[in-house]
């Protein structure tokens, strides 16, 4: 695919802003939705091991339905999660976006089925474990291996979209058109690696399940023991298969010694030193939280430079710069998106911490979190209202 | 250069590829709507348990609660991204020009439905844990977001099937696409459907409710907020319908009488029943509760859904993008260009980039093969294309017609851009010349 080609399938809209922007928006929300997406399929993995040992272990028995909710709350949040990325990436990518939807275009349909499938069943293992019933893990692991279906799918949509030398030979094999839209290739060390994040990932939640639950009187030492020290194992044994898969893709693609594939190297030693340490879980979580915007950064470099090679730049993307809505989004983002979500985390934090019932409305801070949130909400509408009335009266009546 | 950004075609037999994002869309209408509407239900019964001290009403909410993350939570929120999956895949050229003027207000509306799924767990799972003045400030909160994210799609929808006035093609001010003359009709319509779908829910919740007392004060409940939903929704219906576009007038003379016969079973099928909830709410039973929400999706929505898509026609964004993915006009304030008259110069084999070589030059070796290719490329976004096809099936609209006879309809009419709700599809003698033998040898299988 030339240069003129690719720069032609740009929308002729241009973007609204300056694209870089769009990029850093995109590397940051695609580091947010991996890192739920790695906690559904790391706790969901680890669940189906606790339902076969949950019979004979008092410890299984209590993390076990933990996790079938932490997978559960994890898919919704991925879910949401990945709308932004999904976003960003077809503003200033929208050749490389739409092309693959189109070669991929049933897999693309079924993907929401299936994804549908995979969380409908998962919600149906959640209540079956709960009532004890055996067929757990059968529900259990169908839904699981629905899931992983669903991500080999997303996956495919990735690697076909930093492929366009290959697409016309996708799209028209041998000459002879298909439009079947049944286009599927992985990459299967890419995929290796990113679904062996998982592993670490489920590791050090583990260390904050324990390190959080420390302070509440109800569980035992022997069980906060239990998965710290479980925790603590998996973290090693999955950073090393990450570093070493991590490697491979790298050097693949060419970007091993790259100073950002560096610096993730260092982030990820670190993050090994932090996690068999185990000192604080939550400064190890901080360190988790910079190794997985390197790696999301990782992922755009090669996109970047695959795109730029074939004469594709993202930042001449010619811009029509809108100011309203550009305004809209920072405040609410920096309005509802810190104070709402600070005043749920807060409460959340609190809940768990307490035994009883979280009296918020004493609760300082929660309760000025609270307040905000509706005041912005209302301020918000009323600008909304407000914004709407003078451009109707604007291109109405002039 | 000769070329168009068009993108690689694919199109789903039998069905069309634009329906497969209308079946998507219809099932995450139901969900979403659901979600908006149970938010303001949610704010209202918490109001009530918190003012009249109701533990009773707590538990209505948990189990409607966790019916809703379910239902709502994971088909909504799966649907509402698989709308966009689906459109690339359909109509790429349309989700990316809606992407590119409104990517901040689809941003914007991701901030508010972070918060909505964030929100709708605590709201459920922290019934009992936290006092209940926090949970009713939390639900509060809750309903706001839910409407915000309404009020935010709406703009975007309601562009997809025109601004209403000239300001944005000369400004290419996304307030001036957002804020267009239905929207806020289209807003108030959607809102009133809301709450009427969140009784109908509310029916399915409160008919299985153990306490025989609680049932029947919650069911005559539902049976009141649905009652008020479906009056505000034939309300702004009559109003929404006062602001679409001329076009879409045509249109509706022609599906209307259709139309407004089942929509006035329906509605006296609905008045009764919300009534018999208000009167005997004993009968309100879960079966019954069941069935009438399924009537809502099959007999309700995915009519309104497709007569919502045929409205549009024959633009599937800002009425400057046509269905088959050509831009019909300029839009000055985005320095944008039409491509009707630079396709009718170089033809489709020629503007796309996708067509392989052997195919660029029609041959009497290629000519069906080509005919089949141009066919998809410029009608599959409407049409099913096979013999027997489901959704406006091309070939039964041009039954027994011989390939002059097609051609010359082409000319006459889809060149000169004489009917209205299809686009203007100009193009060399020699693309219609195969497109009409294809045509034709496709309709006679059909006849067969």
């Amino acid at each position: 695919m030339d240069a003129a080609t690719l720069n032609l399938l740009r929308d002729s809209a241009g973007v609204p802003f300056y694209p870089v922007v769009f990029q850093g928006l995109y590397v940051l929300t695609w580091a947010l939705h991996a890192a739920f997406v790695l906690l559904a399929l790391g706790s969901m993995g680890l669940s189906l091991v606790g339902v076969t040992q949950q019979k004979t272990s008092a410890s299984w028995k209590m993390l076990t339905p933990h996790l079938i909710q932490t997978g559960k709350i994890s898919i919704s949040v991925l879910i949401v999660l990945g709308v932004a990325p999904l976003l960003f990436t077809q503003v200033i990518y929208d050749p490389n976006w739409y092309v693959t939807n189109s070669l991929s275009g049933l897999l693309v349909f079924a993907f929401i089925y299936i994804l549908i499938l995979g969380y409908l069943t998962y919600y149906w293992y959640y209540y079956a474990n709960k009532k004890g019933s055996s067929s757990s893990l059968f529900i259990g692991t169908f839904s699981f291996l629905v899931l992983v279906v669903a991500g080999v799918l997303m996956h495919n949509f990735a690697v076909e979209s930093i492929q366009p030398d290959k697409w016309m030979q996708w799209y028209a094999p041998n000459g002879v058109v298909d439009t079947s839209g049944t286009n599927f290739h992985i990459d299967a060390i890419r995929l290796a690696f990113m679904v062996s994040l998982a592993i670490p990932v489920v590791g050090i939640f583990l260390q904050n399940y324990s390190q959080f639950l420390s302070s509440r009187r109800d569980f035992s030492d022997e069980y906060l023991t239990f998965t710290n020290a479980m925790g603590t194992k998996i973290a090693t044994i999955g950073l090393i298969i990450s570093a070493v898969l991590y490697a491979v893709w790298t050097f693949q693609a060419g970007v091993l010694l790259h100073p950002l594939s560096i610096a993730t190297v260092i982030g990820v030693v670190v993050l090994l030193l932090f996690a068999m340490k185990n000192s604080n879980s939550y400064v190890t979580t901080g360190v988790l939280v910079v190794v997985a915007l390197l790696i999301s950064g990782m992922r755009e470099l090669i996109k970047y430079q695959i795109m730029a090679n074939l004469g594709y730049d993202v930042y001449g993307y010619p811009m029509n710069i809108d100011w309203p809505t550009t305004i809209m989004f920072f405040s609410t983002f920096l309005s509802l998106g810190v104070v709402g979500v600070s005043f749920i985390v807060t409460m959340a934090w609190n809940v768990g911490k307490s035994e009883g019932v979280f009296d918020a409305e004493n609760h300082v801070p929660t309760r000025k979190l609270g307040k905000a949130t509706l005041y912005i909400l209302i301020a918000w509408c009323a600008v909304y209202m407000g914004w709407g009335m003078i451009v109707l009266f604007k291109n109405v009546l002039t | 250069m000769d070329h168009i950004g068009l993108f690689p075609l694919f199109y789903f037999p039998e069905i069309g590829s634009a329906w497969l994002m209308g079946i998507t869309g219809t099932i995450h209408i139901l969900a979403s709507h659901t979600s908006v509407g149970a938010a303001i239900l949610f704010a209202f019964l918490a109001h009530k348990a918190y003012t009249e001290n109701r533990p009773d009403l707590y538990d209505y909410m948990k189990r409607y609660g966790m019916f809703l993350l379910i239902f709502s939570y994971v088909i909504g929120s799966i649907t509402g991204p698989g709308i966009w999956y689906t459109a690339t895949a359909a109509s790429p050229r349309g989700i990316s020009a809606l992407i590119h003027n409104f990517v901040w207000v689809w941003a914007t509306e991701w901030v508010f439905f972070v918060y909505e799924v964030v929100g709708v767990f605590a709201l459920i799972y922290f019934i009992g844990k936290i006092d209940r003045k926090t949970h009713l400030r939390l639900t509060y909160t809750f309903a706001l977001a839910s409407v915000g994210t309404l009020m935010l799609i709406i703009g975007i929808i309601s562009f997809m099937m025109w601004p209403g006035t000239d300001a944005f093609y000369t400004t290419g001010s996304a307030s001036d696409a957002f804020f267009g003359i239905n929207t806020f009709p289209h807003m108030f319509l959607r809102i009133g459907f809301m709450v009427m779908l969140s009784g109908v829910i509310g029916l399915l919740i409160s008919s299985a409710l153990p306490d025989q007392e609680l049932r029947k004060e919650l069911t005559r409940k539902m049976g009141f907020v649905s009652m008020l939903g479906g009056f505000l929704t034939m309300f702004f219906f009559m109003w929404y319908v006062s602001t679409l576009p001329e076009s879409a007038e045509l249109l509706l003379e022609i599906y209307l009488p259709d139309i407004m016969a089942t929509r006035i079973w329906l509605m006296v099928a609905f008045t009764v029943y919300f009534a018999v909830a208000i009167i005997f709410p004993r009968m309100i039973s879960r079966p019954l509760a069941a069935t009438m929400i399924a009537v809502v999706l099959i007999v309700g929505l995915w009519p309104g859904e497709k007569l919502r898509e045929s409205l549009r026609k024959p633009y599937v964004a800002g009425r400057y993008v046509y269905s088959n993915q050509i831009i019909s006009r300029d839009v000055p304030g985005k320095g944008i260009k039409g491509e009707v008259e630079k396709l009718a110069r170089v033809g489709f084999l020629k503007a796309s980039p996708w067509v392989p070589e052997r195919l660029k030059t029609i041959t009497p070796e290629n000519k069906l093969e080509a005919g089949e290719l141009l066919t998809k490329r410029a009608c599959s976004n409407c049409h099913s294309l096979e013999p027997n096809g489901k959704f406006r099936p091309l070939m039964a609209k041009v039954a027994g017609w011989d390939a002059a006879t097609i051609k010359a309809f082409m000319q006459n009419s889809l060149a000169t851009g004489a009917i209205t709700y299809m686009p203007k599809i100009d193009l060399p003698d020699e693309e219609f010349d195969a497109m009409a033998a294809w045509i034709a040898t496709q309709n006679q299988q059909g006849a067969k």
